[in-house]
């Protein structure tokens, strides 16, 4: 038999996206160039391997989804019916059914035109039955989309389904709506069943897990039953009567008889013996729940009556087991599971019960002298007739004897508990046990944390007598020490220490002035380029390449000398020279030497530099007013300003310094070519 | 987790804190996520998905201007249409003139012209080197005399080859076809019908003969499953159609029944 797993379905596709996905992946997977000059065995193999992986890929898909869902003869039958009544088998058949024919349909549309691209002579006629073979293929598939969506849901649907193992002990709670099986099971295992007021919380079954004699026990908490023929249960109802049917286990029967599930005690009887032929060879326990509301010995006459006929029906699954005489007690349980009274009774009962009868039929059945044959527990003969009990000294029978006593007597912190107010009231003295050198120190609040250390990283019961310890060993080392050799050296001299302090505070120096190297380029001042670096344009070469050309260059030198003007001691010569060169006006200037000082005073550097308030209109500039003459101020710096930022030396300063910058002529575009940059 | 244990866990617990701003976020992302997509897919991916955004933009059209139909008044088209009698004149037989003409003219007119009422009138004349593959023969493979048909053919139940020696004209079995998809012009639905014969095949005697089947041909088919019958009370079992596909580069015959 194949193994299933309801939870490890494959997504079933939506025929669209079914489509897509296979053509996409024929597209990537395939080679897809192909020209018209190619030999024609080279097109027709081309084409045709595409439409053969096409058809592969289909064939693959559908059959993932044909093996993965389950085939409703071949699981359990419990597993069958429920699937039945979920889903309908004749619908889901239909379904797979019809997927088996696509897969088979295509295959033969694969075939037929691999046969017919044989006969292909040009690309043309190739490549249009190419189109012609994947369209029908997908005409095939758009066709079954409804099966599939329906596939999808149902695979949905039964992932979600309760892991339940029909074979091991399981314990079926059933019942009308509403009387309480849901709390039951959430009290005894952990499945958290919603528990709501309205009929019909529990729309399908949900299993819990319990433990009884180191053994695992499967609870399933069914919806709940009306008292219908059975013609017109619906789905949900169903669900319960397929799990009554097909699965051997305990059943316990919830009754309320409080009523407050909106039903009477008359009408549950009545569903009781209607479903009667449900509980054959099935350990039955009868449950009164809701005893808070209305307790048992409170029921009225007739409602007493019928329950003691359901009682006796179920006795006489007892009697019809094993023969064994059960104790009254085990087939009628009362139990309350809101207050909590008698849940564990219940439970242990229906263990108890499903247990005995499993091992009884394990017995009775053939495979048991199989293993029977392999167990032999081996009793020492009897060597002669005397009686040799177990030997448990005095001692030991005293002490079990006086525990026995002391554990009656002993008080639990529990009682203590529920004396001095319950659980919320009274919290517990954890200290009350502590063992510690001086009584006193019980009820001490010991700090964790002082002086941001933690207390307990510096506490330790030894502390003294490990403090003691290290003083010795540290006493023993500073012996050592005096014995070596003593050094000098590490007294410093007053210059050496004057040596010390002088690095360090060349080391700061040198390390704030690479901070400042390291600023960024917004707050470093940008210098242009040094004009002239190799001093290449000097007064020589003018005067060279003018008399190059035929002109006489001593007066342009001379004028360029005079224009640099942070030069001292200025003889007469350039003033003559001036004078000179006018030819008429010859005037002389004999004027005094002037000092250095005054030359410098009154160059024009200076005379620019000479301090004024900003926006002082100085009459011959031209401007109305200051406001005017800020603004245009102004208005020079901001032009100035991306300039000085280049480094360049003026308007017409058009160099680039770097010619190919790397940050413009490397790296890859994320999306696209880089043909261009 | 089992039965419906999302749904339990939302009734139990409510949603998150910030589900609901964290929800309306994201579906105002979709769009900018989905312009994004639409501009950066390339290649096949992005020719689709521009296709389908094409198509629901239309729609979202239709439906916008649908909306607002309502609001604006439009004058009632109450035209008469053309023929339209007035009430008084209801029960008089009015003849509109026309030219009446014999049937028989009719006939002798069409024959002189070659052109019969079929859907397709003209087709493409196929050459005989498209026709037709030389097969090279003969111990040296110099006889140049059998031709293979590359088209797709009809060769009728009861087949048997000539000995293929003295076959002259081969048709392959690969290239054989006994169905056709055959339309209904007014029922408009299609029916896969067993090929009886070919009747006429547009491009020559030749070709009718050897049974090839392209574009135009005339073709019988057996109509016994749509259950025609005649005016006298015969079933219809043979109609013809045409044939309105080249179906070599199809792999299939579709053609029109000719009514």
């Amino acid at each position: 038999m194949v193994q299933y797993n309801f939870k490890k379905i494959t997504v079933v596709p939506a025929g669209k996206d079914f489509i897509d996905i296979i053509l996409s992946r024929t597209q990537r997977q395939t080679p897809t160039v192909v020209h018209k000059g190619y030999a024609i065995s080279r097109l027709r193999q081309f084409y045709m391997r595409k439409v053969k992986y096409t058809q592969q890929n289909f064939h693959e898909k559908l059959s993932t989804i044909i093996d993965e869902f389950p085939r409703l003869d071949d699981i359990h039958p419990f597993y069958g019916d429920l699937l039945h009544v979920l889903y309908n088998k004749d619908h889901y058949k239909l379904a797979l059914g019809q997927i088996n024919t696509a897969r088979n349909l295509i295959g033969k549309i694969s075939k037929d035109y691999v046969k017919l691209l044989k006969y292909g002579d040009s690309l043309y006629r190739c490549k249009t039955l190419k189109v012609a073979a994947l369209g029908r293929m997908c005409t095939v598939i758009k066709r079954v989309s409804p099966s599939l969506a329906y596939l999808e849901q149902v695979r949905q649907h039964m992932a979600r389904l309760p892991s339940i193992d029909p074979n091991t002990r399981t314990i079926l709670i059933c019942g009308y709506p509403n009387v309480g099986k849901s709390s039951f099971i959430n009290k005894i295992t952990r499945a958290d069943v919603d528990v709501q007021p309205y009929a019909f919380t529990t729309k399908s079954l949900f299993v819990g897990h319990t433990d009884y004699k180191y053994l695992r026990y499967q609870v399933i908490d069914t919806p709940g039953i009306l008292d219908r023929p059975f013609e017109d249960r619906n789905i949900i109802e169903m669900c319960s009567i397929t799990a009554l049917a097909h699965l051997r286990a305990a059943i316990l029967f919830f009754l309320d008889i409080s009523g407050s599930c909106g039903y009477s005690i008359a009408q549950q009887a009545a569903l009781f013996h209607s479903i009667k032929s449900l509980f054959m060879n099935k350990p039955l326990i009868i449950i009164c729940n809701k005893t808070d509301l209305q307790p048992f010995e409170n029921l009225s006459e007739e409602d007493m009556k019928l329950v003691m006929e359901m009682k006796a029906e179920a006795m006489k699954t007892v009697i019809g087991q094993g023969g064994e005489a059960i104790d009254e007690e085990g087939v009628l349980l009362k139990m309350s599971a809101l207050i909590e009274d008698g849940v564990i009774a219940v439970k242990n009962a229906a263990c108890e019960r499903l247990l005995n009868q499993r091992v009884e039929l394990k017995m009775k059945s053939k495979k048991i002298n199989d293993c029977l044959n392999r167990f032999h527990v081996a009793m020492p003969k009897p060597r002669d007739d005397k009686e040799r009990p177990a030997f448990i000294p005095e001692a030991v029978l005293e002490a079990r004897a006086k525990e026995a006593a002391e554990k009656e007597k002993r008080k639990l912190e529990k009682d203590l508990e529920d004396e001095n107010g319950g659980a919320g009231v009274y919290s517990a003295s954890l200290k009350k046990h502590y063992i510690l050198a001086n009584e006193e120190w019980k009820e001490d609040i010991m700090p964790e944390i002082l002086d941001g250390h933690n207390v307990y990283d510096f506490v330790d019961p030894d502390i003294l007598q490990r403090l003691e310890e290290l003083e010795q060993e540290e006493g023993l080392r500073q012996e050592e020490e005096a014995d070596d050799v003593d050094m000098d050296g590490e007294e410093l001299t007053p210059e050496e220490k004057e040596a010390l302090a002088e690095i360090r505070r060349k080391k700061s120096f040198l390390i704030q002035q690479h901070r400042i190297k390291k600023s960024t380029a917004e707050s470093r001042p940008t210098v242009p380029r040094k004009f002239d670096k190799d001093k290449k344009f000097t007064t020589e070469r003018m005067g060279r390449q003018l008399s190059a050309l035929g002109l006489d260059p001593s007066l342009a030198i001379e004028r360029a000398r005079g224009r640099s003007l942070s030069r001292k001691g200025r003889k007469r010569e350039r003033s003559l020279a001036r004078g000179g060169s006018d030819g008429d006006d010859a005037m002389d200037m004999d004027v005094d030497q002037p000092s250095s000082k005054k030359l410098r005073m009154r160059s024009r550097s200076r005379s620019r530099s000479r301090s004024r308030p900003p926006g002082e209109v100085v009459p011959g500039q031209g401007f109305k007013d200051s406001a005017q003459k800020v603004k245009a101020i102004k208005l020079v710096r901001k032009s100035q300003k991306v300039r000085n930022k280049d480094a360049r030396r003026g308007d017409a300063d058009r160099t680039i310094p770097t010619l190919k910058p790397k940050h413009l002529f490397s790296g890859k575009r994320s999306l696209g070519k880089t043909s261009r940059r | 987790p089992q039965g419906d244990y999302i749904e339990l866990h939302r009734k139990r617990h409510g949603y998150r804190l910030d589900h609901h701003e964290r929800k309306r976020k994201r579906d105002a992302r979709e769009v900018h996520k989905r312009s994004a997509m639409a501009q950066k897919a390339l290649g096949i991916k992005g020719k689709m998905f521009a296709k389908k955004r094409y198509a629901e933009k239309a729609l979202m059209k239709k439906t916008l201007a649908m909306h607002e139909e309502s609001s604006t008044r439009r004058k009632v088209e109450d035209e008469a249409h053309e023929g339209a009698v007035p009430a008084y004149l209801l029960d008089r037989e009015a003849t509109t003139r026309a030219k009446v003409l014999s049937n028989t003219v009719k006939q002798k007119r069409k024959e002189k012209a070659g052109k019969w009422d079929v859907p397709l009138p003209k087709v493409r004349p196929v050459a005989e080197d498209e026709m037709f593959k030389v097969l090279r023969s003969g111990k040296r493979k110099t006889k140049q005399w059998k031709r293979m048909v590359t088209k797709v053919t009809f060769v009728g139940p009861s087949f048997t080859r000539k000995p293929p020696k003295y076959e002259r004209f081969i048709r392959p079995s690969g290239l054989r076809f006994t169905k056709a998809h055959v339309t209904h012009p007014e029922l408009k639905c299609t029916f896969n019908l067993e090929i009886i014969g070919v009747k006429k095949n547009p491009n020559g005697p030749t070709y009718t003969s050897l049974g090839v089947i392209t574009k135009g041909t005339i073709i019988e088919v057996n109509v016994s499953e749509l259950g025609l019958v005649t005016p006298a009370g015969k079933v219809v079992w043979g109609k013809y159609a045409q044939v309105t596909n080249n179906p070599e580069n199809d792999g299939c015959i579709n053609a029109v029944l000719l009514v």
